[in-house]
């Protein structure tokens, strides 16, 4: 058994890379040390601002033998007449490096060969496949240095690569591994040191002031936190993004504790937090009562501010942004919300979709669609006009909030105000929605209005490009309306669409694209799918989803989340079987047949009459209008034996054209009561799951 | 530490630089908005040509005046630029150094690069890079070039911008730029404070919009003419007056939204004309710096 190390000295790779790029690590070194005899649990990655580093542990000296099988030529000319090998069998068997007695019957008409591989030393395969996995990160955004010929994160300075104790030689980009690394940039001698193993390595470093384990880091770091704010009598600000990004800031975790001006806390706290968290990266500290204090808490790479220069310069500068921010904030506030929709006719929202104004406009128009409500009137009327304040155009993620902030300082129903605060929520899927209907209504209205316009300039995402986040703005609308607390709207994403396209009637962008709905549909269709297949609370499979959506889904949502809830509950009883080949058996025999009432008078056996009185006795319309999904599915499955004697007894396909049809048109109407709930065909059973 | 002073904080840099191989050169005598837009950078950078250099260049942003009411902004302010071209596998510890030898003990500072990557779409230019924070304050920007002009840059060059009145007014530990001492007894404001209040009148109130948009369309004609006859150096200069004269126009408000797109273009256009000629015209002279001996 043999432990492998590396260390890649690199320069300060961005903060939000790191977790991405360890996972990536993790999995590909995951898969080489099961390769290697280890497995996922001998892997251990970690890094620092300017290092990668990994430890495989119990990997076996060298590879398994295996055999393996390679396919020949034809038999037909490997073989000649009296089926001796002929010169092209030899030929293939001594590229091979095998023999006659490899080859096997392989039951085809190929000549197949069985060899055995001895399995190559560990260290040859280290070297092989560690640069090629470490020069293989595709990072998201990539440099080149020096002369030039690669590309990379960042510079690379030096590689470390020791198997068992021993210098196992390789090259990152032509950078040649060695036994040597560096501590901390500033806080330890600059000459390079040897070091021997893992541990070697990781004690070493700690003492040349660098913690190469990123969540030892951020324990330091928590915890020094925790003593900061509790000298003030504070709490530090529950906050886990800034954590994540503060434990690649820094190789040597440390904390200062630093104030800003107390007159700034006039300032709306929303700007106080964006200012801090966003621009500074620092930490807000509360009091017992969970107000902002006016004491923050910001990252060093140094344990220490012995001279207090660290709490200097990050009061220094957060109050230089303070000042900037109540200098916006009093100019701001002389103009009045409603006295800026002017200004939004110079702001461009799209070349061919016009200004912010002709945006308003519509937003208002389709918000009136949704929800006829005075409140959500008046937010969408004034929802774009914080984005002409001095606020917006420095701190631009604090657009709807400040609209919002100003509309409450304004005096603005409540209502009001919360709906222009929250109207850009949900910007993610864990995130909270709007408050409140207006909230919700505005926020649909804003979403549809861009997805309206930019599918019909052909603007649409393609791949992985989503430059105008279309893709999240429809995420938006769907989680909205599978919302259905008392802020529940009740619209459908089809009658959605059709107020967003209305709202450009007549605009001069429009160039009329006739398949804006259909792609629209489609568009949105995959991120039903794609939400419901994700929700954590429901935990729906893909199939129950599928089949429900194959009954609709773009008239109410709810309704949809309904109906897989109604397939899930039933999948698993034993009947669901009977409802599942009643469905599959009555969808085969009637593919193609146009729908038409059945006539009774044409029923020549007791069997049908039975089917339809059993069908007319099931009262499923009722059910399915009541919305009890889960009773018409079990219901439906209750005309098993009805369906069973009819197949029995009664010929579908016969001659005469007339009862052949008004058969078809029975097991149809039997068929379509179920399939308004869901095409339950689509759901994927094993048959060994049920027991009857 | 002694006293720090604006001006001892740029001969230290001077000497610095200069005694690791770069020419100090001289700020351009235009006006840029940035270090970046000298020749000595801007178009240095292209081409195999080595090239070390390092200067001072006063940097007009006329969007950024306050009229000299604000104690940390400027319409006008310095820069100390160094261009290090290849890039050093050494060259954060060579910034490093510059710090110590302004003085700075940095085992009792926090140093940080955090990620800042930079882009000029009036060049065509951009870079990946670190602002680097000292003890949370902005006090340098570091960008690795990868493009200029539209072009892919090799050998690729380091480039570090210093903010000069940023760095002494923290080391000086003085809260408004306007108190720093130029040299002792002569301070900041005594000597700039008049131009920041002048200038921020003159880009926000009074200069002429229809001057400046004729001027702008005579220099980009001039910049164009220039190209015509193969005379790179003239051309950018006038490209860099055009650039000038759109900022002006963008802080007096008179750029729309729509028009900003269209003439941040064409000033783009320019540039990238510029760098294809200098390349070209470097290549016919047989690339000479290729052949000096590298100083340093």
């Amino acid at each position: 058994m043999a432990d492998y190390f590396f260390e890649l000295l690199t320069e300060e790779i961005p903060a939000w890379m790191h977790d991405a790029a360890m996972a990536t690590l993790r999995e590909r070194l995951g898969k080489l040390a099961s390769e290697l005899g280890s497995d996922a649990n001998g892997v251990t990655v970690s890094t620092t601002p300017r290092r990668i580093v990994f430890l495989l542990k119990n990997l076996r000296l060298r590879e398994e033998d295996r055999e393996q099988e390679v396919k020949g030529p034809p038999k037909k000319a490997a073989f000649d007449a009296s089926n001796q090998p002929t010169q092209a069998l030899h030929g293939f068997l001594k590229k091979q490096n095998a023999t006659l007695d490899d080859v096997i019957d392989s039951g085809d008409a190929y000549v197949m060969i069985r060899k055995k591989v001895t399995g190559r030393e560990t260290s040859a395969v280290l070297q092989e496949r560690i640069p090629e996995l470490i020069e293989g990160i595709r990072w998201p955004k990539m440099m080149r240095w020096g002369n030039g010929e690669h590309s990379y994160i960042r510079p690379i300075h030096s590689v470390v690569s020791i198997l068992e104790g021993e210098h196992l030689p390789i090259a990152i980009f032509g950078t040649q591994s060695g036994v040597q690394t560096v501590g901390h940039r500033t806080l330890s001698q600059r000459k390079p040191f040897n070091v021997a193993s893992y541990n070697d390595y990781v004690t070493k470093l700690e003492l040349s002031r660098v913690i190469v384990d990123p969540l030892r880091r951020r324990e330091v770091m928590v915890h020094r936190a925790r003593a900061l704010a509790n000298e003030i009598e504070g709490i530090p600000s529950a906050d886990g993004s800034i954590w994540a990004q503060w434990q690649y800031l820094t190789e040597y975790p440390g904390l200062v504790r630093a104030e800003f001006r107390r007159d700034y806390l006039a300032l709306p706290e929303e700007v106080l937090v964006t200012v801090m968290r966003v621009h500074q990266k620092q930490l807000p500290i509360r009091d017992r009562h969970d107000r902002l204090t006016n004491y923050f808490l910001a990252v060093l790479d140094n344990d220490g501010d012995p001279d207090g220069n660290a709490a200097y310069g990050n009061s220094f500068v957060t109050n230089a942004r303070f000042a900037d921010a109540q200098f916006f904030y009093e100019t701001d506030r002389r103009r009045k919300l409603e006295e800026r929709l002017e200004q939004l006719s110079h702001l461009q929202f799209q070349e061919k979709l016009g200004n912010y104004l002709d945006k308003t406009k519509r937003i208002e128009q389709i918000a009136k669609g949704i929800a006829d409500d005075p409140d959500a009137a008046l937010a969408a009327h004034l929802c774009k006009t914080d984005l002409v304040t001095e606020m917006v155009k420095e701190f631009t993620d604090l657009q709807g909030q400040v609209g919002g902030i100003y509309a409450r300082e304004e005096g603005l129903p409540e209502n009001v105000w919360q709906a222009i605060y929250d109207h850009y929520q949900p910007v993610s899927l864990g995130d909270a929605l709007p408050r409140n209907i207006a909230g919700a209504a505005v926020s649909l209205a804003d979403r549809i209005d861009t997805l309206a316009g930019f599918f019909s300039v052909g603007a649409k995402p393609t791949g992985s490009k989503d430059p105008f986040g279309l893709r999240r703005a429809a995420q938006g609308v769907v989680q909205i309306l599978l919302n259905r607390d008392k802020r529940e709207i009740r619209i459908g994403i089809d009658k959605l669409i059709d107020l967003g396209i209305e709202a450009y009637a007549g605009n001069t962008g429009n160039t009329g694209n006739a398949n804006v709905k259909d792609d629209l549909l489609a568009f949105f269709a995959e991120r039903v799918r794609t939400i419901l297949e994700a929700s954590q609370v429901w935990k729906f499979a893909y199939d129950e989803i599928a089949a429900a959506m194959e009954a609709g889904w773009a008239s109410s949502l709810t309704d949809l989340v309904d109906r897989i809830n109604a397939v899930k509950a039933v999948r698993d009883e034993a009947s669901f079987l009977s409802v599942l080949d009643s469905a599959k058996r009555i969808a085969n025999i009637t593919e193609g047949h146009a729908e038409t009432e059945p006539d009774a008078a044409l029923f020549e056996h007791d069997a049908e009459k039975s089917l339809l009185a059993a069908l007319g006795s099931l009262k499923l319309n009722d059910a399915i209008a009541a919305r009890d999904y889960r009773g018409a599915l079990a219901s439906f499955a209750s005309l098993a034996p009805a369906l069973e004697t009819f197949f029995k007894d009664v010929m579908v396909n016969v001659e005469d054209e007339a009862v052949r049809r008004n058969r078809m048109s029975l097991l149809r109407k039997v068929g379509g009561a179920v399939r308004q709930i869901a095409d339950v065909t689509k759901i994927v059973v094993d048959r060994r799951d049920y027991r009857a | 530490m002694s006293r720090v002073t604006f001006q001892s904080l740029i001969l230290k840099l001077q000497n610095f630089w200069a005694e690791r191989g770069c020419i100090i050169e001289t700020p351009l005598d235009l006006e840029v908005g940035a270090g970046t837009m000298h020749p000595a950078t801007f178009l240095r950078v292209l081409g195999p040509e080595p090239w070390k250099v390092g200067y001072v260049q006063p940097s007009r942003r006329p969007a950024d005046g306050r009229y000299g009411d604000n104690p940390f902004r400027l319409g006008k302010h310095y820069q100390f630029q160094v261009i290090l071209k290849p890039s050093p596998l050494e060259v954060q510890d060579l910034y490093l150094d510059s710090l110590r030898a302004l003085g700075l003990d940095l085992t009792r500072h926090d140093i940080r690069f955090e990620e800042d990557n930079w882009e000029s779409p009036t060049l065509g230019a951009w870079g990946v890079g670190w602002q680097i924070l000292l003890d949370g304050m902005e006090i340098t920007q570091f960008t690795y070039f990868q493009q200029a002009g539209g072009i892919d840059l090799a050998p690729m060059s380091a480039e570090i911008t210093y903010g000069l009145e940023r760095l002494t007014m923290f080391l000086a530990r003085q809260s408004s730029v306007f108190d720093i001492d130029w040299t002792p007894g002569v301070p900041y404001g005594a000597v700039r404070k008049q131009d920041e209040y002048e200038f921020s009148k003159y880009y926000f109130e009074q200069a002429d919009v229809d001057m400046h948009w004729k001027l702008f369309e005579m220099y980009e004609g001039e910049s164009r003419r220039c190209l015509d006859a193969k005379l790179v150096l003239p051309a950018y200069d006038w490209t860099l007056k055009c650039s000038h004269v759109f900022n002006t126009l963008d802080a007096r408000g008179a750029v729309s939204v729509t028009e900003r797109v269209g003439v941040i273009k064409r000033v783009r256009e320019l540039a990238v004309r510029c760098a294809e000629q200098y390349l070209e015209a470097r290549r016919e002279l047989g690339f000479p710096l290729l052949q000096a001996t590298s100083p340093g």
